[in-house]
């Protein structure tokens, strides 16, 4: 090295070691447009086993495990935590409970942290400790609710309080997602007792162990959160502990139009952006080069199901043709403008070893994101359907991007003879179209990823109301089953990818591509670098760790 | 005149009742219904029960039964409560109620306060280049999409200064700049709309009214112009205007629900459209109720008005 | 519009005259659109995509790599059908309504108006959203219930002209006469009612395209690939707003011009046919 290199180097370490590091600051107001910026909340009451109340609440109620955000990249760990409902097992941590570990088999002990407040709420409660007895409530508070999803806590025998702060649960078998389905998923909040004397679907009764608590709802347009000063948790930066929330005031912006939400980011109205499309990225880019960016790929896999009681695609032969009749990397390259991955569903990158990718599948998958339309027809023929045949295929007019794409696929299978008849519903009558099983028999459609274990056994075991396709396997079921049963989790991922090979040989969908989305924020946004979820779809404790440099959004020129 | 207003309250009465039921019928027709949207909430839902859900919301009763138990509720103040967050229908309207009121009224104030103006010096000027391009410039206004305005106004502004309305809603009474900050770009939009055909009317109706007798006498009698239009013509000028505001009412409320979308105004626009996308019955049947009730209330209004502004009417 | 009308029209009112030749125009447009129009209304070619105007592509291309061009021109097709369809069963349902209850009088009119003012007390909208989401988006769904919807706000100025008609000689004397009811109808109130009901079909055309523009922003108008100018706008035209204005701006012009041009026209028809209607939108 030369002697001047050697210099800069000096320097750079000098100016790396942490006396240098900023030093996080207190106080602020943070506006985010979440990933859900355009929905209003749906419920705050557990009760309703609603999927979007942990988006909503999960700064004020608290679950027994959490995502371990020390593993982030921006840490110098390896996760992004995007996944809008895993946690990679590397990367849970305890958050109400401290310890845990298994006694047999089917029995977990497990320990409550000591000393975590609830603060009082008039009309409500007192201030106390959080005890025992609020898990044993929060469950039996899911179960009893007429809107209880069936047997997805039925693995939970009984749930008993040995002192507390200690609970064993009794498991009546083991389930793979145990960890995901009461400690960190969608419906995981821990609940104050007194929620049950309370009108619990008023925001009003919001109350939690979290780092903060609810002001203001203005439906239509705000939710706002204020600081716990008696947070129980703390983030460690540089070195040193520092008590969190670090921000005063927590809002979420609800804000229906796309091009209000843009310019709230470019005014500096909304200090975080959540979810981008990629259409709008070049200009944001070249309109506000002070934005920093986070791209990741969308948790949401789009396809087109095609119904197996529909007499061509029954055959699988038809099924492999309706994929291998469209040009996927076309539509990535130029639809897309290349912010697309050809293949991420069922499973999705952020499964870690569950997911596969496309260059290392056998060749008859990577054969259907190929682009063969000669081979199409010729299947079609070899299956009796030589003149092609006609197919309606349900849209929703609420997805633009649905709703462009499927004219593209219409030229592509015209090509091969199958007549598209593309028919547009709005939202509610799309989806009960799917729940009452009256949809057509092409029915495009986007889904969650959720985990690598529910993305299988939702779309493709028998009888799941998330299986449009009415795909229908009793060796496929039993091996879904067994997988939820495995408790290695090596043998478990070896399973899944078995699973999710077959699955896309099987072609119940006709598998199209998935796109990325990005996330910008503002300079003086600190301690962030676009997670967004620490558990299913909890961000609260990723905000709780912000801080926001004052100064420098001053200095920017942005009150 | 007692008895006037009691009559006319009785006779809106079946008119309301007519509207309910039409209502509250129309919206279970429309094609998906709440059950169904609510089993497709969760997308890790392996199956939920149907009935019990249906049982819990009341929605498992004859249609019939469900309406009577409405109109009780009605009468005794109680609109239901929302289907999805169980908030009281009437909390709902209260809360979004004032905040469409607030922006039509601005929108009004500002449209009145441009069109009568304009309308009656088109009046005066009449046939001249400017009465023309008056005329013209309101008739562009009419043309152009409300949400493109909209759009352009909040866009562009972003773009080229990195200044936009605010968005966030912050009540009236807690802070009166700001609310008035973030109410006003859409009220202008809305009432320079509206100020479009309250212009043409004004000036219509100024017309009519110069070319009456009453006003060539003042003008014989030597009353100076602006005196005499003040007196005279404002006075009986004014009744088709105060009834084509009348008119108005039900497009300030509806023509609002875009603005209110691309301006983050959460009012009752906005309300009704989350209400029908989420098949929330209740707060559907609350807000054509309540907005019914509001609009048949004004137009009650209006013509007592009459009875100050046009002395025939009066001595009826 | 007979010829002797516009030639009136051109010497007094000539704006109005320009406003009907710009309206024929489009409608021109609209009618031999097929023809005009140098590609389909739904070719995409990805490879072509978000191409500024050019000779080739007079509008330029979306982001499909479809012409904008053609687009606008079927789009114009599409709202005259819309437009036309949607005023033309207004005015029939302005004629039956208003008729009915002009002439008829009593509890009949009494009925009917009550259903009226029900009817009126709300918001356009407001009713447009919910029927539309009960029918399900769609072109013919969107004509019938804006038929409706300014139908029946229609039939009050019908009535009040049936009534004034009733009330004069010609009416009484057919009636002492022994004319039928029918044959009064025709001979006697509608000619008479005739210039109110053209004004008001021609007002309508022009709002019920932009009706259809607003229902397409709130995600009710009619799907797409259909090109009317509504959705076009209010669409892809916000969408790619910076990757290519001409997205908007072409439906964007059409649209304004169009429904400015047939309202001028709505203007100096009523100013002449019938000065007594002035005071009526």
């Amino acid at each position: 090295m030369s002697g001047r290199s050697l210099f800069c180097a000096m320097w750079l370490v000098v100016f790396s070691l942490p006396i240098f590091a900023e030093e996080p600051q207190y106080g602020g107001e943070l506006n985010i447009g979440t990933v859900y910026v355009t929905l209003s909340p749906l419920s705050w009451d557990p009760q309703d086993w609603s999927w979007k109340t942990n988006h909503d609440t999960s700064m004020v109620r608290e679950q027994l495990f959490v995502a371990d955000l020390d593993k982030s990249i921006r840490k110098g760990g390896p996760h992004a935590f995007v996944s809008d409902a895993y946690l990679p097992a590397d990367a849970i941590r305890g958050e109400l409970a401290e310890s845990w570990h298994w006694l047999d088999p089917l029995t977990l002990e497990l320990s409550l942290r000591k000393g975590v407040m609830i603060p009082g709420k008039a009309g409500v409660m007192e201030t106390r400790e959080l005890d025992a007895y609020d898990v044993v409530f929060s469950l039996e508070n899911l179960q009893s609710s007429p809107k209880k999803i069936n047997e997805y806590l039925d693995h939970i025998e009984e749930l008993e309080v040995v002192d507390p702060h200690t609970l064993r649960f009794h498991f009546n078998k083991f389930n793979a997602e145990w960890d995901y389905r009461f400690g960190y998923g969608y419906y995981s909040a821990i609940v104050p007792r007194e929620t049950a004397d309370v009108d619990a679907k008023s925001w009003r009764n919001l109350v939690g162990s979290g780092p903060f608590s609810m002001t203001r709802y203005v439906q239509g347009n705000s939710q706002s959160y204020a600081k716990n000063p008696d947070y129980w948790d703390s983030e460690q930066l540089n070195g040193k502990q520092y008590a969190i929330p670090f921000i005063d005031r927590l809002n979420y912006r609800i804000i229906k139009d796309e091009a209000t939400y843009l310019t709230g980011l470019r005014t500096g109205k909304l200090d975080i952006l959540e979810a981008i499309r990629w259409i709008a990225v070049d200009h944001l880019k070249e309109t506000t080069p002070e934005l920093n960016w986070h791209r990741w790929l969308s948790t949401s896999g789009n396809f087109i199901a095609m119904r197996q009681d529909f007499p061509p695609f029954a055959d699988r032969r038809v099924r492999r043709a309706m994929n291998l009749a469209i040009n996927q990397a076309e539509i990535v390259e130029l639809f897309y403008g290349g912010h697309a991955e050809l293949m991420a569903f069922p499973q999705h990158p952020g499964f870690g070893d569950y997911f596969q990718p496309l260059e290392e599948m056998p060749a008859s998958v990577q054969e259907l994101f190929d682009y063969d339309p000669e081979k199409a027809k010729a299947l079609l023929v070899e299956a009796g359907y030589e003149d092609g045949f006609e197919v309606t295929v349900q849209v929703c007019s609420c997805s633009p991007n649905n709703m462009d794409l499927i004219p593209l696929l219409e030229g592509y299978y015209a090509k091969i003879g199958v007549q598209l008849i593309i028919q547009p519903l709005e939202y509610a009558s799309f989806l009960s179209m799917m729940t009452t099983r009256n949809h057509a028999p092409a029915y495009f459609m986007n889904t969650g990823h959720v985990n690598p274990t529910t993305t299988i056994r939702k779309n493709f075991v028998t009888g799941q109301l998330w299986n449009p396709s009415l795909h229908s396997d009793a060796e496929f079921d039993a091996r879904v089953e067994d997988a939820f049963a495995t408790r290695d989790e090596t043998q478990r991922i070896t399973k899944l990818r078995e699973l999710t090979v077959n699955i896309l040989d099987e072609a119940p969908y006709v598998w199209l591509p998935t796109t990325y989305v990005y996330t910008a924020w503002w300079p003086w946004v600190k301690n962030y670098n676009g997670e967004l979820r620490a558990g299913a779809v909890r961000p609260g404790p990723i905000y709780a760790r912000i801080w926001l440099d004052q100064q420098m959004k001053k200095d920017m020129g942005f009150e | 005149m007692q008895a006037y207003i009691a009559r006319r309250l009785l006779a809106l009465l079946p008119t309301l009742f007519f509207a309910s039921l039409i209502v509250f019928m129309s919206m279970r027709l429309i094609p998906g219904d709440v059950i169904d949207l609510m089993l497709a909430q969760n997308d890790v839902a392996t199956s939920q029960d149907r009935a019990r859900i249906e049982a819990a919301l009341g929605l498992d009763q004859p249609l019939l039964t469900q309406y009577l138990d409405w109109v009780g509720g009605v009468l005794q103040g109680d609109l239901g409560r929302s289907l999805w967050q169980n908030t009281p229908v009437t909390e709902q309207l209260a809360a979004t109620l004032p905040i469409t009121f607030e922006l039509g009224f601005l929108a009004l104030l500002i449209a009145l306060s441009v069109a009568l103006p304009i309308g009656i010096y088109s009046a005066m000027r009449q046939d001249t280049t400017g009465d023309y391009v008056v005329r013209s410039f309101s008739l562009l206004m009419l043309a152009i999409p409300s949400f493109w305005l909209g759009t352009l106004v909040m866009v562009f502004p972003s773009v080229w200064w990195r200044w936009s309305p605010p968005l966030a809603y912050v009540p009236f009474f807690e802070d009166p700049v700001a609310n008035l900050s973030h109410m006003l770009v859409p009220a202008i939009l809305l009432g320079l709309s509206m100020s479009a055909v309250t212009m043409r009317m004004t000036r219509t109706m100024m017309l009519e009214v110069l070319r009456q007798d009453y006003i060539r006498t003042a003008r014989a009698k030597g009353l100076s112009e602006n005196l005499m239009i003040a007196r005279h013509a404002l006075r009986n000028g004014l009744i088709p205007v105060v009834t084509l505001i009348g008119l108005q009412v039900p497009l300030l409320i509806g023509g609002a629900v875009i603005l209110e979308q691309i301006f983050v105004v959460p009012g009752m626009g906005l309300l009704l459209l989350e209400a029908v996308f989420q098949r929330d019955y209740p707060v559907i049947s609350g807000i054509f109720l309540v907005v019914g009730v509001g609009v048949l209330l004004i137009n009650l209004l209006i013509d007592l008005s009459y009875g100050f502004l046009d002395p025939k009417v009066r001595h009826q | 519009m007979s010829w002797s009308l516009f030639k009136r029209m051109w010497r007094e009112k000539r704006l109005g005259a320009i406003g009907g030749l710009i309206f024929l125009l489009f409608l021109l447009c609209g009618i031999f659109a097929d023809f005009l129009a140098p590609y389909g209304m739904n070719e995409p070619d990805l490879t072509v995509r978000l191409q500024a105007p050019s000779s080739e592509y007079f509008f330029g291309t979306d982001h499909l790599g479809r012409d904008v061009f053609s687009r606008v021109l079927i789009g114009a097709q599409l709202s005259m059908v819309v437009g036309f369809l949607a005023a033309g069963l207004a005015t029939v349902v302005s004629i039956v309504v208003g008729v009915l209850s002009g002439y008829f009088g009593g509890r009949i009119d009494m009925f009917i108006q009550r259903f009226v003012d029900a009817w009126m007390t709300f918001p356009d909208l407001l009713l447009l959203i919910v029927v539309i989401s009960i029918l399900g988006p769609g072109m013919p769904q969107i004509i019938i219930v804006l038929g409706f919807l300014y139908g029946i706000a229609g039939s009050r100025i019908v009535r009040g002209s049936v009534v004034s008609v009733r009330e004069t000689m010609y009416t009484h004397a057919a009636q002492s006469m022994g004319a039928s009811t029918l044959r009064i109808l025709f001979k006697h109130i509608l000619p008479n009612v005739m210039p109110v009901v053209i004004v008001l079909f021609t007002t309508r055309v022009g709002a019920t395209i932009l009706a259809e523009a607003g229902l397409s922003f709130l995600g009710l108008g009619v799907p797409p690939p259909s090109p009317t100018w509504g959705s076009m706008l209010s669409g892809t035209g916000r969408t790619y707003m910076y990757l290519g204005p001409w997205l908007a701006l072409a439906p964007g012009l059409c649209l304004t011009i169009v429904v400015y041009a047939i309202n001028v026209y709505g203007d100096a028809l009523r100013d002449l046919i019938d000065p007594r209607m002035r005071g009526v939108r």
